[in-house]
């Protein structure tokens, strides 16, 4: 059992996409499950995939939402929204004022629905933060950015985020880690499911190599594209490669000691844990006593990932990551 | 396939008094502005259909897919189905259509990412 003093562990809903894509669930079926589950209490929503009403959630559907909290037991932590800019595709993003009032909105509807923060994103740029910030004080809700692969603590977009929230000195603003920017290797499983949609072994070895190199992803994935086509490996194979330039990052996992001290919400991103309680890809052993012994008392959300190329059970995904950092936060 | 793939609505093919109407999901884990996804080609018993007079039907509405990439505000809520309505394409119930549709994501907070997403499967007409 986690205590109220340390790191506490939740999920996100989003683990469970498979499951609410193919309509196993509605919101009600879903929150009930995790509940009965005891997945929770503490959980994490993404707007726009999970409450049809959102960017701009009514009073009405944001009552039935509160009545399910009762219902469930379960406690809304934290609401992830979104930085929508390029609403046309090969055109320009929408200009400023729009951007700042679409968080703004979002901010609304999750406060409204009762949740404590929300995550954002980077390509929200920074310089609008100043605009922002003031409404979430207003609101009394927190922000945290979530700081996702190929992000990591050392990454410029994460240091000038970092001066910014210096200079507006505020307690609602922080970091959402997601682990994947720190990931050890390439998780097995999803090699196994490009592997399964026919990339050949090659193209695999390939990702592996320039997945190492550095550079930002879209140009890692230009690379073995180019490498790709150019050996003549067929362009969805080549997609389902490049999953991994998108979702991981192989930044060194002690760097996340340099953003404890901000950090307010956790995204545990993992791709599949064993019954020896261990993640492919990413070392949570070295990751989390930096987050414990450093202070952090807000929730880790179990979130898995693995549905972005596998069928497994999220359920059992789930239970089984939450199994394995109480053990390491407990050691 | 993996849901997130999916392009093919359960509620599949139906022939109307518009013509036929095909069922398609957003194939993404998040609802997404319907500006941001392409129907990038369909065709039916292997011939490609001319896409010009086609309509989206979504929760009560209904705009030309020609005018799908100004729909910035309407929302595809990803549990839902969307409706591509084909007033040129004339199929009766009971029939048997092999479907190949693709449709084209851009997220919107990933500049520059397309993802492609073909999809073929045998329906039978409602």
């Amino acid at each position: 059992m986690t205590t109220a003093s340390g790191p506490q562990v939740g999920v996100t809903l989003y683990s469970f996409t498979n499951e609410w894509l193919t309509r196993q669930f509605d919101l009600p079926s879903l929150m009930h499950e995790v509940a009965r589950r005891g997945l929770g209490p503490n959980i994490e929503i993404i707007g726009f995939q999970n409450f049809k009403e959102f960017p701009d959630v009514s009073d009405d559907f944001a009552a039935r939402f509160r009545d399910l909290v009762a219902e469930t037991g379960l406690n809304p932590v934290s609401c992830a929204i979104n930085s929508d800019r390029f609403l046309k595709p090969g055109q320009q993003p929408i200009d400023d004022a729009s951007l700042v009032e679409y968080h703004k909105r979002q901010l609304r509807s999750a406060k409204k629905m009762g949740f404590s923060l929300v995550r954002y994103q980077f390509a929200l740029p920074v310089e609008l933060l100043p605009e922002i910030a003031p409404y979430a004080e207003e609101l009394d809700i927190r922000m945290g950015v979530e700081v996702h692969a190929p992000m990591w603590a050392g990454h410029p977009a994460v240091q000038a985020y970092g001066e910014m929230y210096d200079k507006l000195n505020t307690p609602v603003l922080g970091w959402i880690p997601d682990f994947g920017g720190t990931a050890s290797r390439i998780p097995e499983s999803m090699l196994n499911a490009a592997r399964a949609a026919g990339a050949a072994e090659s193209l695999l070895d390939k990702l592996k190599e320039v997945w190492l190199e550095p550079g930002m992803s879209h140009e890692k994935a230009g690379r073995l594209r180019e490498w790709a086509l150019a050996e003549g490996h067929a362009p969805l194979h080549i997609q389902a490669a490049s999953l991994a330039f998108f979702i991981l990052s192989n930044n060194d996992p002690r760097s996340w000691a340099a953003l404890v001290d901000r950090t307010i919400h956790i995204h545990g991103k993992f791709y599949g844990v064993g019954e020896d309680l261990v993640e492919e890809a990413i070392d949570y052993a070295t990751i989390l006593p930096l987050f414990r012994d450093g202070g952090f008392t807000g929730t880790i959300v179990s979130e898995w990932e693995g549905h972005a190329y596998d069928t497994r059970d999220a359920f059992l995904q789930v239970e089984r990551h939450q199994a394995m950092c109480r053990k390491i936060l407990a050691a | 396939m993996l849901p997130v793939e999916r392009v093919i609505g359960e509620e599949g093919l139906a022939a109307g008094p518009e013509g036929a109407r095909l069922a398609m999901r957003l194939p993404w884990y998040r609802s997404l502005p319907f500006s941001t996804v392409e129907v990038g080609a369909l065709a039916i018993d292997g011939r490609a259909i001319d896409l010009s007079g086609a309509r989206i039907e979504y929760d009560g509405k209904s705009w030309p897919l020609a005018e799908n990439g100004e729909q910035v505000n309407e929302f595809w809520f990803v549990r839902d189905s969307a409706f591509l309505v084909l007033p040129d394409v004339s199929i009766a119930p009971g029939e048997s259509h092999q479907v190949a549709l693709t449709v084209n994501v851009s997220p919107p907070y990933i500049p520059g990412m397309t993802r492609t997403n073909p999809q073929t499967a045998t329906l039978v007409a409602a």
